[in-house]
């Protein structure tokens, strides 16, 4: 689904280059349920950029759902966000002037399909994050949680192949993140592929693979001994995974 | 496109859209309504007066000496002039007249039939009649064309104190009132007898056109000091070279004379427009300003906006919005406004156009204009906007992770 | 002490937020300064157009309008001009304090001593002596002529400027069209807008006139006139007039007392009730009397096209105004972090409002500098398009003032909305 091969970001400012992603590879099958950790600066936010195309590196290959994305045009590149990625983000990044309806049909539009087809789309998604009575609303009119569910719900209308969430739960408080994260993991089981940045460890326990990003690089992890219950949870799991994928790729078929 | 929508977020927006729209609206009232100012007064400017105004020369001028208050001496120098006027290669015909063509005021009169004299209290203007004291080279000076009857001659001429009416000429919208479609030959009005109708030339553009009445008499050489405009019928092309002789000529015969002007009928008909016409540029400068001003609104507006929206283009972006499609949004963004400045601007139009009216005569606009004036502040507008538009299909999609 | 620190703190902020946005600031000033200067230019013309050219008596001083032409053409009902007798007539009657009884006509000027023969183009007053004393004309040298015959005549600043080069011409004779007349009062610059006398036949803007001249004599030396006349009959000259239906004097008298004009009202209706009686005029009796302002409102001096061109400036200075408005709301909402921070450490809501106002304050003292700059290229620019109105074009000093003022309201104005916006930032929101 998505496979990195020595990626590099640098940002170059006047004075200093920053090595954001050094020789970053990674690879994610569909169905997978991956969480991000790692300290502060180390490049999470950098790598679920570039994986979500909304920044562009500087070596390395790409391979999102088996289509190379380096060297593709402006417009393509806006495609494929647009089909194949759904992007959900820390401060929800809600149109403030939109009701939650027009939010969520935000992306449809770009994507072209008749008002029909956007209106049943819209209110499915909001259907599942449980936020379909709320429509008309105004994100102010919602709580955190709330706008955050309605985030996910612009996420999914699209019908995404991967959905990327860059800390989602890291402004809400605990209950609110918890039900945003249940909402998480039901789309997993439904057989969406996730990328999660999180700096909750008990989050990144919750999920199917971790991952940790130190200085650029992924880290080894298993120089980290608490994760390796995690790994073996991934390992129960990855079968479901996999059998999601062939029945997604059967349908494909 | 959401424009419901967008709709909803340009309400939201209300006081600087409806800024924006008011100024739009304003400039395109001011814009149409001077637009109407200007052509008004090409179009007067244009108008046929049955003269042939770049090819007639005028002289206006006066003595300046005590001399000429023996007449005799008066009417003789005259006669030179004009005979050396006529000398001039180039000119084809001299004449003269106390009054010019194409003037408000003047040397005004009673005209109406001797046998009913009431006349003058059913068509007011018959009060208003211009009275042309002149010679028998008129007609041949401004080339008029005689419908019925005859010219004036040198037969026609009335010497010092006489208490004759003599014989005149008439224009044809005084004949018209004066006596319908039947002749107007060998009548007698107050003003003298009718020997000749001519086709109208313009007299006074401020009253209707078929109101142009008009006697003319050869009696300039009784009343010589009234005779203040020389009239030259030139041949084409020669304007110029006869005009820089016209001066030195006159004042070769005797010098104590003030020459005013000496101008094309052309240009007199020009110098009494020039009120109006100031009047159109001064409309159209201020329209000038008030696009500048709007321009610098409507650039300020989209700015300023643009940099509110900075974060949500990026969301847009991020979502798969391609560059055309937030440079069409930002566009369509605009566009709608002007669209709602332009039908506001068309109550505006027209509401100018009636506060106006009560001070100044101007046309009824004409939806063509209007059109015409939209489509001006869309393209301008548009301008306007182009570049802090194409700036924002430039944000990169990565704003929308920034935290700002 | 603490106020005034604060009101020079202010003024420095306000100083400092024009240097971060200079280009923003100087747009508002230039938009504003446009709008206020045009309109300022427009008011000038009006102002000179509008206003009371005699002040300290303009309700005392009537002109008069009579209805006595012979038959039942009449080219007005009534008219403005009057016959010789009826404006005799009038003088006649002691009601007045004085009147004035003239025409306008036009003489060649010419210093009698001098050798050169360049002759003046020189408008002319043919006015009886009450004339100087009834319009207030100033005096530089000599006196008025004490009556309406005699070879005197009184001339203005101008042509004393012209032949005598503004010397004491007192004594010396000017050749006028060929005959010898004798200055006898030299006139102080003197400048009527509108030309109350005479407002009639679009003249309310020409100069005063150049001399003043014996009416009597005038006419004996056959000055021909030079402004609207009407005649029931045919004449050679102007010698001729005196007892002929010829219509061409104005005539003006001063009331002592207001209260006095209905009396004066019914001599006149007396007179023309004897004329009706005698069968000398067969219409209605219809005299009127209108005082200098009442005079010039009928002859509508306020010229219509600039009326017209005010209303289009007022637009547009609203124009500028919400140009202005909508730029300064965009530069305080770039400003919002600010203004958030200022609030979080103390600042009360009055505070930011004074600084805001200060700032729009200084602002429109700037603009209004401008304004006063561009209203009087502005003033120039329109007598180039409308030369009609070349003497009208002078900034008074009323004028500067309320420029200044408009300048001030405007940039107050516009400053308003955004200030009141900029203040319901909340400190939460934008602390965040
Ligand atoms: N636009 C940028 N320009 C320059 N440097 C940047 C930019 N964005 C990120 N960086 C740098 O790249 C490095 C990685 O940043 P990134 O945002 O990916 O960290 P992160 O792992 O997401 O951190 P956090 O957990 O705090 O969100 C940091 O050192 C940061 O300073
Ligand atoms: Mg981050």
């Amino acid at each position: 689904m998505l496979n990195m091969n020595n990626i590099s970001r640098i940002y170059q400012s006047d004075t200093i280059q920053t090595h954001a992603l050094r020789d970053f590879s990674l690879n994610v099958k569909a169905g997978e349920f991956v969480a991000v950790t790692g300290p502060s600066g180390s490049g999470k936010s950098t790598f679920l950029n570039v994986a979500g195309l909304l920044d562009n590196f500087d070596r390395g290959q790409y391979e999102l759902d088996g289509v190379s994305v380096q060297g593709l045009k402006d417009d393509e590149l806006s495609r494929l966000r647009n089909e194949k990625i759904g992007f959900i983000f820390q401060n929800y990044n809600l149109i403030p002037d939109y009701s939650i309806f027009d939010n969520v049909d935000m992306p449809l539009r770009y994507r072209g399909f008749n008002a029909s087809e956007r209106k049943r789309r819209v209110e499915q998604a909001l259907e599942k994050v449980g936020l379909a009575s709320r429509f008309k609303y105004l994100p102010s009119q919602l709580s955190g949680g709330q706008q955050q569910r309605v985030a996910i719900a612009r996420a999914l209308a699209g019908e995404p192949k991967i959905l990327l969430a860059d800390e989602p739960t890291g402004n809400l408080d605990s209950l609110m993140a918890r039900q945003v994260m249940e909402i998480l993991h039901d789309l997993n089981k439904e057989g969406a592929t996730i990328i999660m940045v999180t700096h909750d460890p008990d989050q990144a326990r919750e999920v199917n693979r971790n991952v940790q990003v130190i200085d650029g690089q992924l880290a080894d992890f298993k120089i980290y001994a608490p994760l390796d219950r995690t790994s073996e949870n991934s390992g129960k799991t990855v079968s479901a995974a996999v059998s999601a994928s062939i029945a997604e790729e059967m349908e494909n078929a | 496109m959401n424009i419901k929508a967008l709709l909803k977020s340009l309400l939201l927006r209300k006081f600087t859209t409806g800024l924006l729209i008011l100024q739009l609206a304003i400039t395109l009232g001011l814009l149409i309504n001077s637009v109407i100012l200007a052509v008004d007064t090409n179009n007067k400017l244009a108008q046929d007066t049955g003269l042939d105004i770049d090819n007639t020369l005028i002289v206006s001028l006066h003595p300046t000496s005590g001399e000429y208050r023996n007449l005799d001496y008066y009417r003789s120098i005259v006669s030179e002039d004009l005979q050396q006027l006529s000398e001039l290669s180039g000119v084809e015909s001299v004449s003269l007249m106390n009054q010019l063509p194409i003037n408000q005021r003047g040397m005004l009169g009673n005209v109406y039939d001797l046998d009913d004299p009431e006349i003058v209290h059913r068509d007011k203007y018959l009060r208003d009649s211009k009275i042309f004291l002149t010679n028998e080279n008129l007609s041949n000076t401004l080339a008029l064309a005689l419908l019925e009857g005859r010219f004036l001659t040198k037969d026609d001429q009335l010497d010092f104190g006489s208490d004759q009416n003599g014989n005149v000429l008439i224009t044809e919208s005084l004949k018209k009132a004066l006596y319908g479609d039947g002749s107007a030959l060998g009548q007698e009005t107050n003003n003298g007898r009718i020997v000749g109708v001519v086709k109208d030339i313009m007299l006074n553009p401020t009253i209707p056109v078929d109101k142009q009445y008009g006697v003319f008499a050869n009696r300039v050489m009784e009343f010589i000091f009234i005779g203040r405009y020389y009239l030259l019928k030139i041949s084409p092309g020669q304007v110029e070279a006869v005009r820089n002789k016209v001066s030195d000529t006159i004042l070769a015969v005797q010098a104590e004379r003030d020459i005013y002007r000496i101008m094309t009928m052309a240009e007199h008909m020009k110098r009494f427009y020039s009120h109006d016409k100031g009047l159109a540029e001064l409309f159209l400068l201020l329209c000038g300003l008030m696009i500048f001003v709007t321009a610098i609104s409507s650039y300020a507006y989209s700015q300023f906006h643009i940099s509110r929206q900075k974060k949500y283009i990026g969301i847009r972006r991020a979502l798969g919005a391609r560059k055309k499609d937030i440079l069409l949004y930002v566009l369509t963004e605009n566009w709608l406004v002007y669209s709602i400045g332009c039908a506001l601007g068309l109550v505006m139009t027209l509401g100018f156009n009636i506060l106006l009216s009560q001070y100044i005569s101007l046309s009824k606009p004409d939806i063509m204009l209007f059109l015409l004036a939209s489509a001006v502040i869309f393209i301008a507008g548009t301008i306007a906007t182009l570049i802090p538009a194409i700036k924002t299909s430039n944000i990169p999609p990565v704003i929308a992770t920034r935290t700002v | 002490m603490r106020s005034d620190s604060l009101f020079v703190y202010n003024l420095t902020l306000a100083m400092q937020s024009f240097k971060r946005a200079p280009t923003l600031y100087f747009l508002i000033m230039l938009t504003l300064s446009i709008g206020v200067g045009v309109l300022c230019a427009n008011l000038a013309l009006v102002n000179s157009m509008a206003s009371d050219p005699i002040p300290e008596k303009s309700g005392n001083l009537f002109h008069i309008n009579m209805n006595t032409w012979p038959d039942d053409q009449p080219p007005d009902e009534p008219m403005h001009i009057l016959r010789y007798r009826d404006a005799m007539a009038i003088t006649a009657s002691d009601l007045p304090k004085r009147s004035a009884v003239f025409y306008a006509s036009g003489v060649y000027a010419r210093d009698a001593e001098s050798t050169s023969m360049k002759r003046f183009d020189s408008d002319v007053r043919a006015t009886t002596p009450g004339f100087f004393e009834l319009t207030n004309a100033p005096f530089a040298y000599g006196s008025a002529f004490q009556k309406s015959r005699g070879m005197e005549i009184v001339i203005g600043d101008q042509l004393n400027q012209k032949i005598f080069a503004g010397k004491n011409s007192v004594g010396k004779t000017l050749e006028l069209d060929g005959e010898l007349l004798t200055i006898v009062g030299v006139l102080k610059p003197w400048i009527l807008r509108p030309l109350f006398y005479h407002p009639t036949e679009r003249r309310a803007f020409n100069l005063t006139d150049d001399i003043f001249a014996p009416l009597e004599t005038a006419i004996d030396l056959g000055w021909s006139i030079h402004a609207r006349s009407s005649s029931a009959v045919d004449y050679a000259g102007i010698e001729e007039t005196r007892d002929k239906d010829v219509y061409y004097l104005q005539v003006w008298v001063e009331l002592g007392d207001v209260n006095q004009k209905p009396a004066l009202q019914s001599y006149l209706d007396n007179y023309s009730q004897q004329l009706k009686d005698a069968g000398e005029h067969p219409l209605a009796i219809k005299n009127e009397l209108h005082n200098v302002n009442e005079w010039l409102k009928v002859n509508k001096v306020v010229d219509q096209k600039v009326l017209a061109f005010t209303l289009a400036s007022i637009l547009f200075l609203s124009v500028c105004i919400f140009n202005a408005s909508s730029l300064l709301l965009s530069r305080f909402h770039a400003a919002k972090f600010e203004v958030g921070l200022r609030r979080a450490i103390g600042a009360s809501n009055r505070h930011m409002l004074m600084q805001g106002l200060t700032e729009s304050v200084l602002l429109g003292l700037f603009t209004g500098v401008i304004a006063l700059v561009l209203s009087w290229l502005f003033l120039k620019l329109s007598v180039q398009f409308l030369p009609r109105l070349t003497n009208l074009a002078v900034l008074e000093p009323k004028l500067l003032v309320l420029g200044m003022l408009l300048a001030l309201v405007t940039s107050i104005a516009s400053a308003l909305y955004p200030l009141y916006r900029a203040n319901r930032y909340t400190i939460s929101a934008e602390l965040k």
